[in-house]
């Protein structure tokens, strides 16, 4: 009798609680999520060596991959797609930015692992909202930590800081 | 390329200044100045044509490798869509086998001092643990750890080798994931994320060790997801403790230093888990644990966790009525506050109708107790943060108290002055208590996020010869 008391509350939650998934959203999806139906042209580049190095050193982040998955609208805003891992799975993440390079708005597409997943949460994701290239972005400091998700948080705040030293250095001079 | 192009157009320009020179001195025929000259301007300017057709020639070259620049460069495709209907790239399928696989390990090696005697000092390699997981398919993750702790396993060793997990997550739907297997309990703030770089202090609090004995896991099958609005639940049914291991009867203390407390397996679930190793299955467990992390730097949670206990063996003359029952709460709060890392912790534990064992076995140093308890409070500061490199000091205060209150027996009967505490020669000691408040003061100071190096004092009230400095390293990755 006591078991099926303990586990009564378990019913309410499995029939309302919604988007435990392993894919919150797909590429498209978040586009248009995220720029809310506007034309998007894909601007998919190879970082140079030299460029990699330079993103590097700015943002103290290593580049894992040269390729950069990036989309511009009209306005001038950017889409990048973008991974990095959690704690030794990869996280799928978007982040929009405005035309003058600031965080509009930063989408986690997907999570693989048992713990951590906590990074999609809507009021975790919006700390990043309003950051730009010089912005400190760092876990404990102006990104507060989610208990029991640190790596993820943290290799995510270290994704955004890279991302941002990237447009910094390479997509807004190739705009002048 | 520039360079050498450079090089190749002086080149050229040398050849030709040379070539005209020759062409006039090579035809001493010329019968007069003008028929030479205008020889000469013949050979300049077929010179020049000769030069012009090279220099295009080099012209395109150097288009030829720009193009191939700027198609590495420069944008590869430049594809107008619209955002709503754009096609997504779609993940790569997996090549081999291996990329499905996941690696991944911790592990922690301390040195402690007790500051009464010297001679109880002692290194370990506490624990190694490696994980191996496998990911089926998108929706099925199997996951699993091992663990050596005390570097070497064997009969005659200290060690031990434990399957720490094992289990197979399914995400059913949307909303439903379903866990079986041998996993770890979502209790507290410690037990599912125990590795070394995930708190303070070299070992992990008492209260989190005793009363929730970290690292907690059972076999059985249950259910979690997660709310948008950050509500994490988790519910379920395992396997649970067996109170037929209970050591009423110890020679000698089971512990006589801190770390002898920790490792010893002495708090009431510590000595009954089972651990799925042949485990006794006839009565089922459940549980039933939320978290809160909807604020970023906060969360806040709760569980507990009942079930049916595999009871002591009675003598046909004294059996024993009823069941035993054992109940554990805890809830726990954690917030960061800018620089600040601030958490507490209650836990409560009791086990029912205890009171006809415990009167089976008068005189015990050890009963069972019927409730048992701990909570702390910690405040840690994160004093230096830059390169990667995190400096957080941190202080904390705990009490324990493993036998809080006890049926059929008044309490331990324990001995009291300098016992012998060992089967070797002139090895006195005294008795520990089975509760105390312990105050540690410490720092981490994380080399990146994988890496830490540790140390703290930790002050014991009630047994006072358990106070101790203590060093570590963990890591994590």
């Amino acid at each position: 009798m006591k078991a099926r008391l303990l586990l009564i509350p378990l019913a309410p939650l499995a029939v309302c609680a919604p988007a435990y998934a392993v894919t919150y959203l797909t590429v498209e999806q978040a586009q248009s999520l995220m720029f809310d139906g506007s034309v998007l042209t894909r601007d998919v580049r190879t970082l140079s060596a030299a460029q990699v190095q330079a993103i590097e050193s700015d943002s103290g982040v290593k580049v894992m991959n040269p390729e950069l998955n990036a989309w511009r609208d009209a306005a001038g805003g950017w889409f990048i797609l973008d991974q990095v891992i959690g704690k030794h799975e990869l996280i799928n993440y978007a982040v929009a930015l405005d035309a003058k390079g600031t965080v509009r708005q930063l989408e986690v597409l997907d999570y693989h692992e048992s713990y951590g997943g906590e990074v999609h949460l809507p009021a975790w994701r919006r700390q990043f909202v309003g950051k730009q290239h010089g912005s400190t972005l760092q876990l404990n400091a102006d990104i507060k930590n989610i208990s029991g998700a640190t790596l993820s948080c943290g290799h995510i705040t270290d994704g955004v800081r890279r991302l941002l030293a990237t447009y910094a250095l390479v997509l807004a001079p190739a705009e002048h | 390329m520039k360079i050498r192009t450079k090089y190749s157009l002086a080149t050229l320009m040398t050849l030709t200044a040379f070539s005209a020179a020759a062409a006039l001195a090579a035809d001493p025929a010329t019968p007069d100045v003008e028929a030479r000259e205008q020889q000469l301007e013949r050979h300049v300017e077929e010179l020049a044509k000769e030069l012009q057709a090279v220099q295009a020639e080099l012209q395109s070259l150097k288009a030829q490798g720009q193009a191939a620049t700027a198609e590495r460069q420069a944008p590869r495709a430049a594809e107008p869509v619209q955002s709503a209907a754009v096609a997504a790239p779609a993940p790569a399928p997996a090549t081999s086998p291996f990329e499905n696989l996941s690696l991944w390990g911790y592990g922690e090696v301390y040195y402690t001092h007790p500051t009464a005697d010297s001679k109880l000092a002692e290194f370990d390699l506490a624990r190694a643990v490696f994980g191996i997981g496998y990911r089926f398919d998108d929706r099925t993750l199997y996951n699993s750890e091992y663990e050596v702790e005390h570097a070497v396993t064997s009969a005659s060793d200290v060690g031990e080798f434990e399957v720490e997990q094992f289990y197979v997550d399914r995400q059913l739907n949307d909303k439903v994931a379903v866990r079986a297997g041998l996993f770890l309990m979502p209790f507290g703030l410690l037990n599912e994320y125990h590795e070394p770089t995930n708190f303070y202090g070299v070992q992990r609090n008492f209260v989190e060790t005793l009363i929730i004995p970290s690292t907690w896991r059972e076999g059985g099958l249950g259910f979690h997801g997660e709310t948008d609005f950050g509500l994490a639940w988790n519910a379920g049914v395992t396997s649970d403790q067996d109170l037929s291991k209970w050591n009423f009867a110890p020679e000698f203390p089971q512990y006589v230093t801190a770390l002898d407390l920790e490792d010893n397996d002495v708090a009431p679930l510590q000595a009954t888990h089972q651990e799925l190793a042949l485990a006794k299955g006839q009565h089922i467990a459940q549980y039933i644990a939320l978290n809160y992390n909807g604020v970023p730097g906060l969360k806040v949670g709760a569980s507990v966790f009942e079930g049916k206990l595999a009871t002591v063996p009675a003598p046909p003359n004294a059996p024993v009525p009823d069941d035993q029952h054992l109940t554990l709460w805890e809830a726990h709060a954690r917030w960061m506050p800018g620089n600040f890392d601030i958490s507490a912790l209650y836990a409560h534990g009791a086990i029912s109708n205890l009171a006809a064992i415990n009167a089976s076995n008068p005189g015990s140093p050890n009963p069972i107790p019927s409730s048992f308890l701990g909570y702390y409070g910690q405040v840690a500061y994160t004093a230096f943060n830059r390169g990667g490199y995190r400096f957080a000091p941190f202080v904390r205060w705990e009490h324990y108290d493993m036998g809080a209150s006890y049926e059929g027996v008044p309490g331990p009967v324990v001995p009291t002055g300098l016992v012998p505490i060992s089967a070797a020669p002139g090895d006195y000691g005294y008795w520990p208590l089975g509760y105390d408040r312990v105050w540690t003061f410490g720092a981490n100071y994380y080399l990146g996020p994988h890496v830490v190096l540790k140390a703290d004092y930790q002050s014991f009230h009630v047994n006072s010869d358990f106070s101790r400095y203590d060093l570590g390293l963990g890591l994590n990755f």
